[in-house]
């Protein structure tokens, strides 16, 4: 039995992706505690695998091919959803996507990419899908940022502003909506297994040799935490960030 | 699956401060989750009625063994009771302390006894109970051990300093443990909570309630899942991290909570 309070039964989640989101894991993972579950971004194969897994754990799921950073487009998804099951308990922000460069040699127009992809969809859905919560005076949002929002880089500087950018996002509004039980939370991914950041060989070595608990994360290693936030079993938790790096957070 | 992460049964658990409102909250919980539980405190009665609670409620073994956690000894010999009593310890949960032991009184009127109280209770006793337990989990390559710190352990606290100089000194612990225990596959993690509803008069949480963005203070069987969480397999991943419960309060502080500024964007 998951401990009291954990059960996402008849909950509403929305997961919206962008670049490397994790977004079928983090439906898997939501519709196996019980939620019906929707997707949105663009990555149609993503989408489709995520409501295939949705529904392969009977749970209703819902696709809504959208451009997150669109304002228009994510104001129509969220009507959709609204219109499938008229409420969103739940909204997970999993957009991700890397940029490691010295920063001479950064453009311009890389600088806003990075930053727009990484933020924008944030602010744009935690706006839309908030003021329906804010209506229903109830929802959790959880923002899946990066450790790299609480430590440097070499190369990293647009990531890392990006990543710390999402952590005083989520600060600054679940104080905004702290009285109006609307719980806004983060979860900050270590190095991941399989992703842009470790795609040589040698840099996963070198991460592996250095990870304090020897080894690199998967999604599933951030999936109770995900499903804690996302239910009333962590009513007293708003503004906080769960770092689960597997150590990093407390190497000097 | 995740069902399966965070079950606790057949698991022991050593919970220290499990008298008192946050600790008899931590058994209850790590015991519903399907833990036995070793209750500790040095208060007899207190400890007695948690241990008597957790097998009531939740049909789990629980005894309770007394020990002051400012005593080495007294800590040694409660540990070794703990592991001979189920033959295992797979988890301790350091949540004694003192939440308001300060007296307050003038910074320079605090005397060596005040400062060392507070700072042995706060600290100094998770670090005895640590040590205590800490081979046993090496021998067993297993171990989860969960502080019980403060958002104060960040913050500053006016006309206080031992209880936020040790909170803090339990989060830098519990980081250097992690590290040096993470290859003995013993995960070491921190809770920093706010403000939650334990001993005294309800009106002064009413007044508290008023400084804390959610506009209340946290009930002590909210803490619950967020500990079985950090005891369970479903937290294999974390260790050295701080995981905060206060209703928002440790990202306020900036400004007054009734500070609500409305400034429209303008460029000269």
């Amino acid at each position: 039995m998951l401990p009291k309070g954990m059960s996402l039964k008849d909950k509403v989640a929305v997961v919206g992706g962008l670049g490397q989101s994790w977004q079928k894991e983090i439906a898997s993972y939501l519709a196996e505690a019980g939620a019906s579950v929707a997707v949105f971004g663009k990555d149609k194969d993503e989408m489709t695998a995520a409501v295939q897994a949705v529904e392969k754990l009977g749970k209703q799921a819902l696709a809504v091919t959208t451009d997150p950073t669109s304002p228009g487009e994510v104001s129509k998804m969220v009507q959709s959803v609204l219109k499938k099951w008229q409420k969103i308990d739940i909204l997970v922000n999993s957009f991700n996507l890397f940029l490691a460069k010295p920063l001479p040699e950064i453009s311009a127009v890389e600088w806003t990419k990075a930053l727009e992809a990484n933020i924008t969809p944030v602010f744009l859905s935690t706006q839309a899908v908030g003021r329906h919560m804010l209506e229903r005076k109830e929802g959790k949002v959880i923002n899946i940022t990066s450790g790299l929002a609480e430590r440097g880089l070499p190369n990293g500087s647009a990531y890392c502003a990006a990543k710390g950018a999402v952590v005083q996002f989520t600060r600054a509004v679940a104080l905004e909506w702290a009285r109006s039980n609307v719980r806004v939370n983060a979860i900050a991914l270590g190095w991941m297994e399989d992703s842009a950041e470790v795609s040589k060989e040698e840099w996963h070595q070198n991460l592996v040799r250095y990870a304090p608990l020897k080894r690199l994360a998967g999604p599933e290693d951030f999936a109770a935490a995900l499903v804690y936030l996302a239910s009333d079993a962590s009513s007293f938790v708003t503004g906080s960030t769960f770092y689960i790096t597997g150590g990093l957070m407390a190497h000097g | 699956m995740l069902e399966k992460k965070f079950n606790l049964e057949g698991r022991v658990a050593v919970v220290t401060g499990g008298g008192g409102g946050l600790g008899t909250a931590i058994c209850l919980a790590l015991a519903e989750a399907g833990a036995d539980i070793v209750v500790t405190d040095y208060r007899v009665d207190a400890g007695e009625a948690t241990a008597a609670s957790v097998r009531q409620t939740t049909g789990r073994k629980a005894v309770f063994f007394p020990a002051d956690i400012t005593k080495p000894e007294e800590v040694n010999d409660m540990m070794s009771r703990a592991i001979n009593q189920w033959g295992k310890v797979d988890i301790l949960v350091n949540c004694a302390g003192i939440v308001r032991g300060e007296i307050p009184k003038p910074f320079w009127e605090i005397t060596d006894f005040d400062w060392h109280r507070g700072i042995d209770t706060n600290l100094s006793g998770a670090f005895y109970c640590s040590r205590a337990v800490v081979k046993h989990m090496i021998d067993r390559h297993y171990g989860k051990i969960i502080n019980v710190a403060s958002g104060f352990g960040m913050r500053g606290l006016k006309g206080n300093f031992m209880y936020n100089t040790a909170k803090a000194g339990v989060i830098l612990l519990t980081m250097s443990m992690a590290l040096t225990l993470a290859e003995y596959n013993i995960r070491v993690n921190a809770i920093a909570p706010g403000l939650f509803e334990t001993i005294g008069p309800k009106e002064r949480y009413e007044t508290s309630a008023r400084f804390i963005p959610m506009g209340r203070v946290g009930q002590p069987p909210e803490i619950g899942a967020l500990v079985v969480y950090l005891a369970s397999d479903a937290s294999d991943y974390a260790t050295g991290e701080v995981f905060s419960i206060d209703g928002g309060a440790l990202f306020s502080g900036y400004a007054p909570i009734n500070y609500i500024p409305i400034v429209p964007l303008k460029e000269k």
